[in-house]
């Protein structure tokens, strides 16, 4: 199981490495989104608990869900390529397990969003930030759970799909809000009632925690602190419910119709 | 050995009852045969290959791929099934090796036996040295020999080849069956293959004609041609009038099957006297009259005619 399923996820990096338009469009737009709100709401920008908090500070967190998110979903598109190109028939005849070709492609779509925002957790010394090596540990665990969970609902909206044009449509009224109502554009605090009700129960928004805290708390207050592990057990039990669906997704076969009765 | 027993399928329509894509299919094709399903375009060829791949699940019947019942025994069935989809299920992003190790991967080769296989069947394709080359460069023929290699490389026992010429030019398609054809007796396979050309079918050792769902006769070539029994008049009239007119005017005749398309007939069972009658007094009413041998698509034709004059 394990060769087919690193063969796959090795498919997918190679493949999003060369296409320079995905690499480069990755990379650009979380970057002009930081920049661009970040220096858009930096004068009015105030958040409770958070005294002195720059906006770009404060959206730092939310720039790293993002890239993960964004980048893990948007990468399960292959499979609706791969089926309208016949790949993924190819795939599905051989004798791989299932669930080979289900992790196969959620870890390699979700390695995609990883590399990035690797690549962004660079400017966290430039940020003003000192989070420990273990919380760094810890900050990489939450991505790794947040990418697992939604790149896995990535694969499961896609598997379903027909055209990737209704991909990015679903995609578009789905995910971004479920995003911007995460914490990451503005606190909860400061949201009405009725919208803090919303992103209370949008799954999104456990894993901005797990994302968030620790960059600010050491380890020890952390792993005591019950918010911390309350998300950290949605975000895990999310993702783990991700994969089963889609796992049983895969699993169910093109079925004939009932014979109409006479 | 293939064997399919007493399958149905039926696509779901939208507030209507389900239309049947397959009824009834039953089928026997032995170890080493090379098998041709053929027949028009949406006769089922398709789904019944799905079906075959295990793809698609039937809403009654069994497929046996070498004694494994495919439903219940998929993984080990597909240890022993090499697939060759219409369009090459490659990745035009990936070199041709990075494809072949994905599939090596997929189906868990050791390292040594698919080195060895690889250069083995590579040695065929004429693209020995284009294997660090992106999919994407290939030519369609190219595309198609790569795939055959790839679905051959775990030397699958049997091998399900769906419409695999189309769109390859005269001379691709001959070369690509002529490798079938030698692959299939050096490895002793079992090759089923869809195709909805006569003629590609006419090379196979066991033909299957499917229409509309049904599967109408099963033979070798020789023995569904055999079928049509004497050779066949082809007549074509000067017009479609004219043509209806000498129709109007064979139907007459007893004993007489006659084929009617546009401006031409195809006339089964006629005898040296009405013959020699439309040499003599019907000449102008007709451009070519031919004597010719039933082909497989005579055979398709007369068969459908023959189903719909049950049907009406």
């Amino acid at each position: 199981m394990m060769q087919a399923m690193v063969a796959l996820s090795k498919r997918e990096l190679i493949r999003f490495f060369r296409q320079g338009h995905r690499v480069v469009g990755s990379v650009a737009q979380p970057v002009l989104f930081w920049v661009l709100l970040g220096s858009g709401f930096s004068a009015s920008f105030q958040a409770p608990g958070y005294p002195g908090l720059s906006y770009s500070e404060y959206f730092f967190p939310g720039i790293l869900l993002m890239v993960v998110l964004f980048s893990g979903i948007f990468s399960t598109i292959t499979v609706i390529e791969d089926r309208n190109q016949g790949l993924l028939q190819g795939v599905l005849v051989s004798p791989a397990p299932r669930m080979a070709i289900v992790l196969g492609k959620v870890i390699g779509a979700m390695a995609i969003g990883l590399l990035q925002a690797l690549f962004f957790m660079l400017a966290i010394p430039f940020l003003g930030m000192d989070p420990s090596f273990a919380n760094l540990l810890l900050l990489l665990l939450g991505l790794v759970v947040a990418a697992l969970g939604f790149t896995a609902l990535g694969f499961l909206i896609a598997w379903n799909m027909e055209s990737t044009a209704g991909f990015h449509a679903i995609m578009s009224v789905f995910l971004l809000p479920l995003w911007m109502l995460s914490g990451a554009l503005f606190p909860m605090e400061q949201a009405p009632v009725w919208l803090e009700s919303i992103m209370l129960v949008n799954p999104v928004s456990h894993a901005l925690v797990l994302i968030r805290l620790p960059l600010y708390h050491s380890t020890e207050v952390l792993l005591a602190n019950p918010d911390y592990l309350t998300a950290f057990a949605i975000a895990v039990a999310w993702a783990m419910g991700m994969l089963l669906l889609a796992l049983r997704q895969i699993k169910r076969p093109d079925c004939s119709a009932p014979a109409p009765t006479s | 050995m293939i064997s399919i027993q007493k399958l149905d399928y039926y696509y779901a329509v939208k507030k209507q009852p389900a239309r049947c894509a397959l009824s009834d299919i039953s089928l026997q094709i032995d170890p080493g045969t090379l098998f041709t399903l053929t027949g028009p375009n949406g006769g089922g060829k398709s789904t019944l290959f799905r079906l075959l791949c295990g793809l698609s699940l039937p809403a009654q019947g069994e497929i046996r791929l070498n004694g494994l019942d495919l439903q219940h025994h998929a993984a080990e069935a597909r240890r022993l099934t090499g697939v060759v989809f219409q369009s090459p299920a490659l990745d035009k992003h990936l070199t041709l090796l990075e494809n072949f190790t994905i599939h090596r991967d997929l189906h868990q080769l050791p390292q040594a036996l698919f080195s060895s296989r690889l250069e083995e069947d590579m040695a065929w394709t004429g693209l020995a040295g284009r294997l660090h080359e992106r999919v994407g460069t290939l030519s369609g023929g190219m595309a198609r020999r790569v795939e055959l290699v790839k679905a051959l490389l775990h030397r699958p026992k049997i091998v399900l080849m769906d419409e695999p010429t189309n769109g390859l030019d005269p001379g691709g398609r001959r070369d690509f069956l002529q490798v079938i054809d030698r692959l299939r007796q050096e490895r002793q396979m079992t090759v089923l293959m869809t195709s909805h050309l006569f003629d590609e079918a006419e090379r196979a050792d066991q033909v299957g004609i499917l229409h509309q769902g049904t599967l109408l006769a099963v033979g070798s070539p020789s023995q569904l041609r055999d079928r049509l029994g004497q050779e066949m008049v082809v007549i074509q009239g000067k017009d479609r009038q004219q043509a209806l007119f000498l129709s109007q005017l064979l139907e007459k005749k007893p004993g007489l099957s006659i084929h009617h398309r546009e401006s031409e007939l195809r006339v089964e069972g006629i005898d040296s006297a009405t013959l020699n009658n439309l040499l003599t007094d019907h000449r102008e009413q007709f451009q070519t009259l031919s004597v010719k041998k039933p082909t497989l698509e005579d055979l398709f034709i007369h068969l459908t005619e023959q189903q719909r004059g049950h049907s009406s």
